[in-house]
């Protein structure tokens, strides 16, 4: 029994079936922790990370959960003097890091941790009621769930699963981020969420298993989605609904496009609707007000996200601090000219940022992955400079192009673009 | 120079007296070429602006970025 006193008999999607770790259960029978409340809890394990939100949902445990290469020893001092006793979770057994100061728990409450402007993770406090963006009752899937423990998108796929009977879940660990694919068709996942980057990699290392994996539904997000990414996953998967998804810890999941086209339609800037989020722009910066935003914030937020409208489509390119290259007195975007380099046919991921230069301040380069298939000799520096330059001004064109053998990922599944 | 040319499209000539502008080599050829003289030398080189305005021929960017190099 937890401090809070809120213990709930049982959860709708308790019957749902959970895969992690190399177990198969429930979620009625994952093993309960004894955990105190606050806590900030480093799952060692995919089930670990599970085990304690839906301890959490049962319990009403004051929870952050995060993994222990996201949390190092400053962030640990810092959750500790907030009042979170840092525990470790590994195979259900509670290991604790470091007491929390004393103070009363606040029930019901989830932390997330997030980025932040400064580099500094901050926390954002939602509830499992906030976080839990889909409601309508769904068909039954099993979902695959290849995001970090904690983070907001791997909120957004647990939360459907534990509220919504019929939403199993394959939990997919760091280290089998390679070979997903096959895991998920030996379970027999019909629904995935991830960044592009994740499924640019997916296709990159072996579009065979990928496409044997039985996906009915597709999500992205996370990052910025180009065109290519989506038509790339439809000719793959036909049958598939191709949907992304703008969503963020502070405003929750705002914007959905299931049309199959990258940005959203212009029309629906400044909708207004109390049960929905409302998008706006100002200048060229995202701004949402939004019903399902954590806690603290009101009103209008500045994502600082950046927005190009195209032919009538709202983009979101990139971070406002970060997208905008300037290039002798002229603007370009680097989120275009990596749309631009991803349209090639023969490049399976891009990079766009600037150098410092002479004359012109600035200049566009771009770091490119080709395609397995690509024939390196034709696609080529020049190759990619002349496809880029029939597509942007000469100020956009990028002159630098390194090219990776990899496509580079981290733990959030992202990779800067 | 001549990488920076063909990946335009261009062919630079063979007389170093050739007139930048009648060749079409602009601004961003040039800044590309500084880009491309620091990867092959690991080194970031420091331009002069008043000495950038005196080239005007193939000749005088070379003649200029041997010097830079020389510094």
């Amino acid at each position: 029994m937890s401090e809070s006193g809120t213990t709930r008999a049982g959860l709708p999607g308790d019957g749902n079936r959970v895969v992690a770790s190399g177990r198969q259960l429930t979620w009625r029978e994952l093993r309960t922790a004894d955990l105190p409340s606050p806590v900030a809890v480093l799952a060692a394990t995919g089930l670990d990370a599970l085990a304690a939100a839906r301890q959490h949902a049962v319990q009403g445990t004051e929870l952050v959960l995060s993994t222990p290469s996201r949390v190092d020893a400053e962030l640990r001092d810092e959750l500790a003097d907030a009042g979170f006793t840092v525990v470790r979770l590994d195979d259900g057994d509670v290991t604790v890091i470091e007491k929390g100061r004393q103070r009363a728990a606040e029930p019901e409450r989830l932390w997330l941790l997030t980025s932040g402007s400064t580099g500094r993770p901050k926390r954002v406090g939602h509830t499992l009621d906030s976080l839990t963006t889909v409601r309508s009752t769904q068909e039954p899937r099993t979902w695959l769930c290849p995001y970090s423990p904690g983070t907001y998108a791997w909120w957004q796929v647990v939360t459907l699963s534990l509220t919504q009977p019929g939403q199993d879940l394959v939990v997919i660990e760091p280290s089998q981020l390679d070979n997903w694919a096959q895991i998920a068709s030996e379970h027999g996942v019909t629904a995935a969420s991830g960044t592009p980057t994740f499924w640019r990699q997916a296709i990159y290392r072996d579009s065979e298993a990928l496409a044997k994996v039985p996906l009915r539904q597709i999500t992205l997000g996370g990052e910025p989605v180009d065109q290519a990414i989506l038509d790339q996953l439809r000719q793959i998967f036909p049958a598939a609904r191709v949907s992304w998804i703008y969503a963020s810890s502070e405003l929750g999941a705002s914007i959905v496009v299931h049309d199959g086209r990258a940005g959203f339609p212009q029309e629906w800037l400044d909708r207004s609707a109390t049960d929905r989020p409302t998008i706006s722009v100002d200048g060229d910066e995202l701004v949402i007000r939004s019903p399902y935003h954590g806690a603290g914030l009101t009103g209008a937020v500045r994502t600082g996200d950046r927005v190009e409208i195209v032919d009538g489509r709202v983009h979101i390119v990139g971070r406002l601090n970060s997208d905008e290259i300037n290039v002798g007195g002229s603007k370009i975007s680097a989120g275009l000219v990596r749309h631009v380099l991803t349209a090639h046919p023969q490049v399976a991921w891009a990079r766009v940022t600037s150098r410092k230069a002479p004359i012109v301040g600035r200049m566009v380069v771009a770091e490119v992955v080709l395609a397995p298939a690509a024939d390196r000799a034709e696609v080529d520096e020049a190759a990619l400079i002349k496809w880029s330059g029939d597509r942007l001004p000469d100020y956009g064109v990028p002159r630098r192009i390194r090219f990776l053998d990899e496509i580079p990922v981290k733990e959030t599944l992202k990779s800067d673009v | 120079m001549a990488q920076v040319m063909k990946n335009q499209g261009k062919v630079l000539p063979d007389d170093d007296s050739a007139d930048l502008r009648a060749i079409g080599f602009r601004s961003l050829d040039f800044s590309e070429l500084a880009l491309r003289v620091e990867d092959e030398t690991g080194e970031e080189l420091n331009f002069d602006a008043p000495g950038l305005r005196q080239i005007a021929t193939v000749g005088d960017v070379l003649d200029f970025l041997l010097q830079l190099q020389s510094e």
